[in-house]
C-alpha cells in the first residue's frame, strides 16, 4: 500500500515541480513556513528533513519556528512567519483552539495552511495526517489478536493533544464487541503528561499495584509511553508476558518488538508526510485549488467541519514485518537487532 | 620611644569615584583607648573597615608595632591579633551564640570534623565572663534582645587573644545599665594592654571612655588631641567645622 | 506540654510534625483505597518513586540555604542521563565490566562541572543565580536533545538497570537488614559518643530515659522500614527485595548531606552565608569556594539522580528530568526549608518529597485523573508553606518571652 501512494505521490510531484518552477520562474522565490508545536520531542526532525528535502528539489526556501510546547509563543511564530513573507504555511499545532486566531490571520492575508500532523478545526485548512483513529484501531487489533479476552489498560497520550482522544477512540471501537460479549474489560486508563515516559512509567506501576497485577495487556499511545509502560511491566517481570501497542516506530521501540517485549509500533513514515505537505504547500502556493490535490477528499472534523484532506495510511509493524522497516531504511539492522538472542530472533533479525 | 602599636598614614579609598578616604591617619598604643570622631560621612567607619580587612585601601601604610603589614581581608586582619565589633554586630542571626562565637575560626577535631563540644566549652566560659546570666546558648541568636547579641559579638571578639580591639558605635543601641558594662570591659581589656579603637557620635561617652582623640571631616584627619586637654565644645567644633582649638 | 516533651527528648518539632503529616496522609490514602496504600508492594515502589526527586532535593535545601535558587536541576539530570544512556549504549561496548561505572562516572564529572560552572558564574560574576539556572535550564535541555537529535537510546547495560530497580535491582533480605542494623548501631553511637562529650565538658546532658526512648524510637522507625521492605517478594517467586537500589543511594544522599551540613565547616559556612552574607564575609567565610562548591555538589546530584531516573526508565529520553525542579524545590520547601534563606534541614526536605510522591501514588490508585492530581499536591504545598510560617512566627515569639 505504501509502494501504491508512493507512485501517486511522484506524479503529484512532478506537476508540483512544473507548477513551483513556473512559480519561481518570474516572482520572488517562494518561501514555506513551518511552525512546529515542539521540536524537541523526539519524532519531528524527520519530518523536518523530508520537508525540507521535498521543497529544496522544488526549488522553494524554508522556513521554520519552534513554539517550545507554548500556546502563545506559536501565535507569535506564525505571525512572525507572515510577516517574513511566507507563500504557504505548514502549521503542527500545539493546541488544536489556542491556535485558530493565527489561522485566520493567514488566511485573511491570502496564505494556505496546511495542518499537519494535527487537527485544526477551521474552514479551509488542508488537513494532512496519518489516520490517528486508524493507529488506534491498529493497536487494538495487533494486541487483541494476542489477547482476545481478559483485562486492558489503556496508557494515553497527554490530555492537551487532540491526537490522544483520538486514539482511544479507535482503539475502543475495536475493542467494543469484545467488550460487549464480556471478552475484554477496560480496567483502568490515564493520560500522560506531556506525552512523558517517565510520567507513563509511575502511572503503570500504580494500575499494576491497584489491580494486583491482573493485567494481560497494555494499549500504549506512542512508543514513548509504551517504554514507560514496559519498565513498570519489567520490574513485576510482566514484560513480554503482557502485549504493549506503541507508534512512531522509534529504533528503541524496534529493538523492543524485536526482543519481544513489544507487539506493535503503528508507523507513521513521517517522511512521507513531510513529502507531502511540502508538495501541498508548493501546490497551493502556486493557486491549485484544494480539491485539485491528488489524493485530496473532504472530510468531517468531530466539531462538524469539512476539510479538504489527505489522510495517509499508517503501516502496523510487528515482530512478523520487521523487514519492512529495515528495506526502507529507516533502522538499520545492526540497531534493530542488538541484543536479540539467536534462538529467539524474529525473521529479520535471522540470516 | 616604642613604635605605637598600630600605624597608619595616607589612607586612600573611593567607592564609586567618590573619595571616602583622602589621606587618612590614625596612631594607637596599647593600653590605649583611642575615640575616632567625625561627623556623618567623615570617612571614621570606612578607615576601621580598612584596618579590620573588611575593605582593602588603595593606597597608604599600615603598621603594627612598627613594621608594615598587609591587610587585604577579614582573616588576614584577624591573623594580626585586630578584632571588630562592628556596628550592625555582623551576627548570622540562624546560628546560635557558640557557633557566631567561632564563624571562621572553627576548632576541628582530626578529619576535619567541627568539635562542637570544645566549641560550646570555650564559648560558655568566655559568655559567662561578660554575663554570668546567660544562658541561651543553644538558640538562634536572631531570638535574643539587643543587650544578649552585643555580649556574644563582644565574646567573639574578647575570645581570640586580640592587640586591637575596634567597635564601631558600641553603645548606640544599649540602655544604661548595658552602657556601664560595656564601659567596664572597655577599662578592663585597656589595663590588659589591649589597644581599642571607639568609633561614637556619642560625645559624653567617648569623653568618660576615651584617653585620646582622633577627629576626620571628609576624609582625612581634623586632628589628635588628648582628652584632657579640650572641652566638649572644642571637639564639636573639630568635627563641624574642621578647626583646632 | 508537648513541646517541652519534645525538646527533652531533643527531637527537632518541626520533623515531628512533618512525620506526623506523612502517617495522616497514609493513614488516609489507605482507608481510600481500600488498604491498596500501605502495602509493602506499594511501599515498595513508592520508596523506589521518591528516590529521584528525594536525592535531588537533600542538594537543593543546602541551595536555597544560601539564599539561591536551582531552576536547573531537571535539565541537568536529563542531560546526563542522555551522556550516560549515549556512552554506555552507542559509544562503548556494551556488556562489559567496566561499561556500567565508567560511563555513571563520566556523567556525574559532567553533571559536577555544570554545577560548578552555574556557582562560578554566580559567585564570581555575581550574576544572580535565578538567571544563570534558568539559562542552565535551557541550555541543558538543549544540550540533551543534540546530543541524538530527540532520539530515544536503549536498552541499558543489564548492571545499569540495577541502579533504577526494578526486578532485581534491590539488595535483599539480608543485606537489608545489615543496612538496618548498621544504621541503628551508627545512631546510637553518635549520640552516645555526643553525649560522652558533653559530660566530659561538664555539661548537663539530657535524661537517660530521654535518650534511650529517643534511640528507641529512631530504631524503631528505622527497622520498620527495613520489615517493609523486606516483606515484599519478587512477583511470583519467594525471594525477599529488601532495600531497592535507588533507595539505597537516596538514604546515603541524605546521610552524607547531612553529615556534611552539619558536622563539617562547609555546612557550617552554607548555613552563616544564608543567615548574613555579609557577617560571613567579615568573619572570614570563603564564601566563593562555598557557592561554587554548593552548586557543583548540586550538579552531582542532580546528574545522580538523572542516572537512577534513566536506569529505572532503562532508555536515555530527552524529557528526562522535565519539570523535575519544580518537584525538588517543592519536597524541600515542605520540609522546611524557607527561602528567603538561613534555614532548613536535609531530612525535613526528603520528607517534603516522601509527602508529595505519597499524594501522587496514592491519587494514581485511585484513579484521580492528572489534572485534579496536580490541583490538590499545589494546594497542599501552599498549605504546608503557610503552616511553616505560622509556626515560625509563633515560635519566634516563644522565644522572646
Amino acid at each position: 500500500m505504501i509502494v501504491g501512494k508512493r507512485l501517486l505521490g511522484q506524479a503529484a510531484l512532478g506537476t508540483i515541480l512544473a507548477g513551483g518552477a513556473a512559480f519561481g520562474q518570474g516572482a520572488r522565490r517562494l518561501t514555506v513556513g513551518v511552525s512546529w508545536s515542539n521540536f524537541q520531542e523526539e519524532r519531528w526532525r524527520t519530518d523536518e528533513a523530508a520537508i525540507r528535502a521535498t521543497l529544496t528539489r522544488a526549488g522553494a526556501q524554508y522556513l521554520s519556528a519552534d513554539a517550545q510546547a507554548n500556546n502563545t509563543k506559536q501565535l507569535a511564530d506564525i505571525e512572525g512567519l507572515l510577516t517574513r513573507g511566507i507563500g504557504a504555511l505548514i502549521v503542527l499545532a500545539q493546541d488544536a483552539r489556542a491556535i485558530q486566531p493565527a489561522i485566520r490571520r493567514a488566511q485573511a492575508e491570502g496564505i494556505p495552511v496546511v495542518g499537519y500532523d494535527r487537527l485544526i478545526e477551521v474552514g479551509g485548512v488542508f488537513y494532512l495526517t496519518f489516520d490517528n483513529i486508524e493507529v488506534g484501531r491498529m493497536q487494538a487489533r495487533e494486541v487483541l489478536k494476542l489477547k482476545p479476552r481478559g483485562n486492558y489498560v489503556l496508557i494515553k497520550g497527554s490530555s492537551a493533544d487532540p491526537n490522544a482522544d483520538f486514539l482511544a477512540a479507535g482503539q475502543r471501537e475495536v475493542l467494543k464487541p469484545a467488550i460487549d460479549a464480556g471478552a475484554v474489560r477496560i480496567v483502568a486508563e490515564q493520560y500522560t503528561d506531556g506525552w512523558r515516559p517517565e510520567v507513563a512509567q509511575r502511572n503503570m506501576e500504580q494500575i499494576l499495584t491497584a489491580q494486583n497485577n491482573n493485567v494481560d495487556a497494555v494499549l500504549a499511545a506512542n512508543d514513548g509511553t509504551a517504554g514507560g509502560a514496559i519498565a513498570a511491566l519489567a520490574a513485576q517481570g510482566l514484560a513480554g508476558r503482557v502485549p504493549v501497542s506503541g507508534q512512531d516506530a522509534d529504533h528503541a521501540a524496534l529493538n523492543r518488538i524485536a526482543l519481544g517485549t513489544q507487539t506493535v509500533s503503528v508507523w507513521k513514515d513521517s517522511r512521507v508526510l513531510g513529502a507531502r505537505a511540502a508538495e501541498i504547500a508548493v501546490a497551493l502556493a502556486g493557486g491549485a485549488a484544494a480539491a485539485q490535490v491528488p489524493g485530496s477528499a473532504k472530510w468531517r472534523s468531530p466539531g462538524g467541519v469539512e476539510l479538504d484532506s489527505i489522510l495517509l495510511t499508517p503501516v502496523p509493524i510487528i515482530r512478523d514485518n520487521l523487514g519492512l522497516v529495515v528495506e526502507a531504511s529507516w533502522i538499520t539492522r545492526e540497531r534493530l537487532c542488538r541484543g536479540v538472542a539467536a534462538a529467539e530472533a524474529p525473521a529479520a533479525c535471522r540470516g | 620611644m616604642n613604635a605605637a602599636l598600630v600605624t597608619m598614614r595616607g589612607i586612600h579609598k573611593a567607592f564609586g569615584g567618590v573619595a571616602a578616604l583622602d589621606g587618612a591617619e590614625l596612631d594607637l598604643n596599647a593600653g590605649e583607648v583611642l575615640g575616632l570622631l567625625g561627623h556623618n560621612g567623615a570617612g571614621k567607619s570606612t578607615l576601621v573597615k580598612v584596618l579590620c580587612g573588611a575593605y582593602p585601601a588603595e593606597a597608604g601604610e599600615i603598621r603594627l608595632d612598627g613594621a608594615p603589614v598587609e591587610i587585604r581581608n577579614p582573616r588576614d586582619a584577624r591573623r594580626l591579633g585586630i578584632e571588630t565589633i562592628h556596628q550592625t554586630l555582623a551576627l548570622a542571626d540562624n546560628l546560635d551564640a557558640v557557633a557566631n562565637i567561632f564563624l571562621g575560626r572553627e576548632i576541628v577535631k582530626w578529619g576535619g570534623a567541627l568539635d562542637i563540644a570544645a566549641m560550646e566549652h570555650a564559648g560558655r566560659q568566655v559568655l559567662a565572663r561578660l554575663n554570668p546570666h546567660f544562658t541561651n546558648y543553644h538558640v538562634p541568636v536572631g531570638s535574643l534582645s539587643g543587650g544578649q547579641r552585643q555580649v556574644v559579638a563582644i565574646a567573639r571578639a574578647i575570645q581570640f587573644q586580640a592587640r586591637v580591639l575596634i567597635m564601631d558605635e558600641p553603645t548606640a543601641a544599649l540602655g544604661p545599665a548595658e552602657t556601664a558594662m560595656v564601659g567596664q570591659l572597655i577599662r578592663r581589656l585597656q589595663s590588659e594592654g589591649m589597644g581599642l579603637i571607639i568609633v561614637s557620635h556619642d560625645l559624653h561617652d567617648v569623653f568618660a571612655l576615651c584617653g585620646r582623640l582622633t577627629v576626620m571631616k571628609n576624609g582625612r584627619p581634623v586632628g589628635h588631641v588628648r582628652t584632657e586637654d579640650v572641652t566638649q565644645d572644642e571637639v564639636l567644633g573639630m568635627i563641624i567645622a574642621g578647626r583646632m582649638p | 506540654m508537648k513541646a517541652g516533651l519534645l525538646r527533652t527528648l531533643g527531637i527537632d518539632p518541626r520533623l515531628a510534625a512533618l512525620v506526623a503529616t506523612l502517617g495522616v496522609i497514609w493513614l488516609g490514602l489507605h482507608a481510600l483505597t481500600d488498604g491498596a496504600f500501605l502495602t509493602p508492594r506499594n511501599l515498595w515502589n513508592l520508596a523506589a518513586q521518591t528516590a529521584v526527586v528525594g536525592i535531588m532535593a537533600c542538594g537543593m535545601v543546602l541551595v536555597i540555604v544560601t539564599r539561591r535558587i536551582d531552576l536547573s536541576v531537571g535539565s541537568i539530570a536529563g542531560c546526563v542521563g542522555m551522556v550516560i544512556a549515549v556512552l554506555q549504549v552507542e559509544m562503548f561496548a556494551p556488556g562489559t565490566w567496566w561499561n556500567p561505572w565508567f560511563t555513571l562516572a563520566i556523567g556525574l564529572a559532567v553533571g559536577t562541572a555544570f554545577g560548578a560552572a552555574q556557582g562560578a558564574l554566580n559567585a564570581v560574576l555575581g550574576i544572580p543565580a535565578f538567571v544563570v539556572t534558568l539559562a542552565g535550564l535551557l541550555i541543558f535541555r538543549g544540550i540533551a536533545w543534540l546530543i541524538t537529535s530527540g532520539r530515544t537510546v536503549a536498552p541499558m547495560d543489564p548492571t545499569f538497570q540495577l541502579l533504577g530497580g526494578g526486578f532485581e535491582g534491590s539488595i535483599g533480605g539480608p543485606a537489608s537488614w545489615a543496612v538496618g542494623l548498621v544504621g541503628v548501631a551508627a545512631l546510637t553511637g553518635l549520640r552516645l559518643a555526643a553525649r560522652r562529650r558533653q559530660q566530659g565538658f561538664g555539661f548537663t546532658t539530657r535524661p537517660l530515659w530521654a535518650e534511650a526512648v529517643t534511640i528507641l524510637l529512631m530504631a524503631g522507625f528505622i527497622l520498620g522500614f527495613v520489615a517493609v521492605m523486606n516483606s515484599y517478594t519478587r512477583p511470583r517467586t519467594d525471594i525477599v527485595q529488601g532495600i531497592s537500589i535507588p533507595v539505597l543511594v537516596l538514604i546515603g544522599v541524605a546521610c552524607a548531606l547531612e553529615w556534611l551540613a552539619r558536622t563539617r565547616r562547609f555546612g557550617r559556612y552554607v548555613y552563616a552565608i544564608g543567615g548574613n552574607p555579609e557577617a560571613a564575609r567579615l568573619a572570614g567565610v570563603p564564601s566563593t569556594r562555598i557557592i561554587i562548591g554548593v552548586f557543583a555538589l548540586m550538579g552531582f546530584l542532580a546528574g545522580l539522580a538523572g542516572a537512577v531516573a534513566t536506569a529505572r526508565l532503562n532508555a536515555g529520553a530527552n524529557s528526562t528530568g522535565e519539570l523535575a525542579e519544580l518537584s525538588v524545590i517543592a519536597a524541600a520547601v515542605i520540609g522546611g526549608t524557607s527561602l528567603a534563606g538561613g534555614s532548613g534541614t536535609v531530612v525535613g526536605a526528603v520528607l517534603g518529597a516522601l509527602i508529595m510522591q505519597s499524594l501522587d501514588n496514592g491519587m494514581v490508585l485511585l484513579g484521580l485523573p492528572s489534572a485534579l492530581r496536580n490541583v490538590i499536591i499545589g494546594v497542599v504545598l501552599i498549605v504546608a508553606v503557610w503552616a511553616d510560617a505560622v509556626w515560625r512566627k509563633r515560635s519566634g515569639k516563644a522565644a522572646e518571652a
